[in-house]
């Protein structure tokens, strides 16, 4: 009779254990989410910045400078869908690399201290969006790793968790930057 | 970088006469050794000799009077030998650091603070037996970096439940890190997984001393080091992929289970090793270039972690 009722506390406690789990993993993938979004609002700060500094010298760049203002005003607009927003943030990264690259072209800016440092915190900023991809990915694959493993996919079916999405590098990103295509011959 | 060949010029110009030198004295030092040591044991033999003959107490006052004249022979020796080691690190060891960058200033008897190293967080033991030697301080490109031998140990109980375990031995390596960053990411060998597999990584996550367990994308790293951190994007942001290759590639030119912690904006690298570094040979010649060169390649493993882990690369916010 005792040994019964032990055995249904323990059950019990199990399962409670089991269902903070995946609440914890769940949550972990919405906070690193937060993350990324924080430092994407960080870069997005950055670009007026830059624009600024850039604009004397790169006389030749207008377009890619209007772009990226362009780019830039539709994503803190705050009127866009996720899906669109991903999609802006690969557009907005190109156009940012292209700059980046065309810069090479004026020595002068180059040697500019304030530009040295709006690179130095851009570069960070961009480490730190990949570095919060990382951690995302990882949150979403530990978030699914219980969804899909026994004993939590019992109760990920009955809270009706789904499976996550990691963030994938579109093939265009992959490929290196041509530059050429980049300035529109 | 120096190549081997300079090393050899170097060696046969600026250390060769010193050398020479040191050599005369660890002569004298092995004769006075000799001599130190023939005084006991003319009292030992005669006091064998004595107490077997006349008085038959064996066992207990041959205990009572070898003994103390081993050890004061012994301790005596330790005394003489420390002047010779003294001069042979100012003469030799100085002229090898600074041959390998004239920006490093070698300290014989300094070592890294004990707060310092406790403030590494990669030993959770506080060592109640602390010492060390051969500190090297200085910059190398735009790093500023220091090292030294650390000998930590921690002991507890008394009399007969004594132990002594040791919490580190071997090379402590400090310097500035090329990013900033708020809170702490520790890197350790890892046991666990080698031997568990997955639930070793189980295991792992639910340590209660360390902060929160971080896994990364890279199995090769995963498989040789465990990481725990503070913030998961932040450690992340610090052991970048490429981050992560080097420091595999550095295992494996060390060989050793080393461990390394990022905290306040500086890398901790700790190396062990069972022997003592940059010592000079007593009982064999100490002329020869092979010393020499195992000296350099000692602190040229030091020196290179700046370059290894490539930490003059300054792109980010942080000069």
């Amino acid at each position: 009779m005792w040994f019964a009722i032990i055995i249904a506390v323990l059950v019990i406690l199990f399962v409670i254990f089991l269902y903070n789990a995946l609440i914890a993993k769940k949550n972990q993938v919405i906070n690193v989410f937060g993350s990324i979004d924080a430092l994407l609002k960080k870069r997005y700060d950055l670009i007026p910045k830059l624009i600024t500094t850039v604009k004397q010298y790169m006389k030749h760049e207008r377009e890619l400078l209007e772009k990226i203002t362009e780019l830039r005003a539709k994503a803190v607009s705050g009127q866009i869908s996720d899906d669109q927003k991903v999609d802006l943030e690969n557009k907005i990264a190109k156009v940012l690399g292209g700059i980046m690259v065309a810069v090479e072209n004026y020595p002068d800016l180059k040697a500019n201290q304030n530009f040295l440092q709006l690179q130095g915190s851009m570069n960070e900023v961009e480490e730190q969006i990949s570095a919060a991809r990382r951690a995302y990915n990882a949150a979403v694959t530990d978030y699914n790793n219980a969804v899909e493993m026994f004993p939590t996919n019992i109760l990920a079916s009955m809270m009706q968790y789904k499976l996550k999405k990691v963030f994938e590098i579109p093939d265009e990103q992959r490929r290196d930057i041509d530059a050429e295509k980049l300035f529109g011959t | 970088m120096k190549t081997l060949e300079e090393l050899e010029n170097f060696y046969k110009t600026n250390l060769l006469p010193e050398l020479l030198e040191l050599e005369e004295r660890r002569k004298k030092l092995l004769k006075k050794y000799f001599v130190i040591a023939l005084g006991p044991i003319c009292i030992v033999a005669v006091g064998i000799f004595i107490l077997t003959k006349y008085l038959n107490l064996i066992s207990e006052i041959i205990f009572f009077v070898l003994a103390p004249c081993v050890i004061a022979t012994v301790v005596i020796c330790i005394f003489i030998t420390r002047g010779y080691v003294r001069d042979f690190k100012i003469l030799v060891i100085d002229q090898i650091v600074r041959f390998i960058d004239e920006n490093l200033t070698y300290y014989q008897s300094r070592f890294i603070p004990r707060s310092v190293f406790v403030a590494s967080q990669i030993f959770k033991t506080k060592p109640n037996r602390y010492k060390g030697d051969d500190y090297v301080n200085g910059k190398i490109g735009d790093t500023q970096i220091q090292f030294s031998e650390i000998d930590a140990k921690y002991e507890s109980g008394s009399g007969k439940n004594r132990s002594v375990k040791t919490v580190f031995k071997g090379l402590f390596f400090i310097a500035d890190f090329n990013k900033n960053f708020k809170g702490q990411t520790i890197v350790l060998p890892d046991a666990a997984e080698k031997l568990f597999g997955h639930f070793g990584k189980l295991l792992q996550s639910w340590n209660l001393v360390r902060d929160q367990l971080i896994s990364l994308e890279d199995p090769e790293f995963e498989k040789l080091f465990v990481v725990y951190g503070s913030d998961q994007v932040e450690a992340r942001y610090i052991l970048s992929t490429s981050l992560m290759k080097r420091i595999i590639d550095f295992r494996e030119k060390t060989n050793r289970n080393m461990y390394l912690s990022f905290v306040g904006s500086k890398v901790f690298v700790a190396v062990p090793y069972t022997r003592n570094l940059f010592e000079p040979r007593i009982f064999k010649t100490v002329v020869d270039f092979e010393p020499i060169k195992e000296y350099y390649e000692d602190l040229l493993l030091a020196v290179g972690i700046v370059d290894d882990l490539n930490l003059n690369t300054r792109i980010w916010s942080k000069n």
